[in-house]
């Protein structure tokens, strides 16, 4: 049987086609649901708001897209940046989500202010990623876990974004590694996604002389991003 | 009142399609993924599975052939319903225990209740040794 277990790479407008059939199937079948006419005005709103904020986690998406398009590191802004101010920025942003699938998100606070060097909005942007990405991946009522730790002898700050769900088989992982590092896969190289957020938020990474990376958990993931700490972190 | 085993990782969809399975009068268990999908599958004895095909954690067909690797279960009918619908054929597929793909990209949500009704009317017929 062809499962389609290739590994063929596939171009960025494909694994985009990909990506964004399943929010528009997703908001096609709510709105069927809502020309029901045996709902009460509770169930009909609630799946107004769903199709509110499908369409908005797809435009996100599309946004991200254009982005990374003209990703010239003239254009973009390094600044320093409280990454535990923006993770609540991006807590915020994500909460209406979250709260609608019965999830949790939450910055976990440090004692130490830290600063780094990026562009606030590609950082944003990378991190509305795994947010959005920990949501799918995390199971039942978990939280999902925004975390920053400094990496002193590297000189860099890490931001992790923790989910909680199914651990990850040995093959998944080796796959989401190669991701990791390459260009967007077929759309059967690891279920569900095309890596092709993956590929976008390592290129907002690279613009700010920084990377992406995954760690595995045996109760599910932690995606991150290194940048490098701000010079003014040795004034604190 | 037969019994569904809904496989699907997007819990609003899978909601939406519970819904209208119950409406038609089944008994319908949502599993996330392939890994409670099995731990169902003791439980509740479904006459029928509907298996999405991009999932977390495992793929649809790693569940497939562990499905059909259990001698008690592996003979439950498959419905997958998938926005890759495209890219499969039914008879290729029929020894994996998939009787029929429903396209989520352009299914009605009675799609799958009609779905179901016909695999199991088939389930009837077979059992009947007419065919």
């Amino acid at each position: 049987m062809n499962t389609g277990e290739s590994r063929d790479e596939v171009t960025p407008l494909v694994a985009a086609a990909h990506e964004l059939k399943a929010p528009l199937a997703l908001m096609r079948q709510l709105a069927l649901r809502l020309e029901s006419s045996n709902l009460s005005e509770a169930e009909r709103q609630r799946l107004l708001q769903q199709t509110i904020l499908t369409s908005e986690r797809a435009l996100r998406l599309t946004s991200d897209l254009t982005r990374s398009t003209r990703l010239d590191p003239a254009l973009f802004t390094l600044e320093p940046i409280n990454p535990e101010q923006l993770c609540r920025d991006v807590a915020s942003e994500l909460t209406p989500l979250f709260e609608a699938y019965g999830r949790r998100v939450e910055v976990t606070t440090r004692k130490h202010p830290l600063l780094l060097v990026a562009n606030r909005d590609l950082l944003r942007r990378i991190l509305l990623g795994f947010g959005d990405n920990a949501l799918h991946y995390s199971g039942g009522d978990s939280v999902v876990r925004l975390q920053i730790n400094a990496l002193k002898r590297a000189g860099l700050i890490r931001i992790g974004v923790r989910d909680y769900g199914p651990a990850l088989s040995s093959d998944m992982w080796r796959t989401l590694q190669k991701k990791l590092r390459t260009s967007p896969q077929s759309v059967h190289a690891r279920p569900e996604s095309s890596g092709l957020g993956l590929y976008i938020a390592s290129q907002f990474a690279e613009v700010m002389n920084g990377r992406i990376g995954a760690v595995r958990h045996k109760d599910g993931a932690t995606f991150y991003v290194e940048l490098q700490a701000s010079s003014q972190m040795s004034l604190l | 009142m037969s019994t569904v085993l809904l496989i699907e990782d997007d819990a609003w969809l899978a909601e939406i399609e519970a819904q209208v399975l119950r409406e038609a009068g089944y008994t319908v268990e949502v599993a996330p993924h392939g890994f409670s999908a099995m731990d169902k599958l003791d439980t509740y004895r479904p006459e029928v599975i509907i298996l999405d095909v991009l999932l977390t954690g495992s793929t649809a067909f790693s569940f497939l052939n562990e499905l059909r690797s259990h001698g008690d279960i592996g003979t439950i009918p498959i419905i997958l319903c998938t926005n890759i619908a495209e890219q499969f054929k039914a008879h290729h597929l029929r020894e994996y225990g998939v009787r029929r793909i429903v396209d989520k990209v352009t299914m009605h949500p009675d799609d799958l209740a009609v779905a179901v009704r016909s695999v199991l009317s088939d389930d009837e017929f077979e059992k009947g040794g007419v065919s």
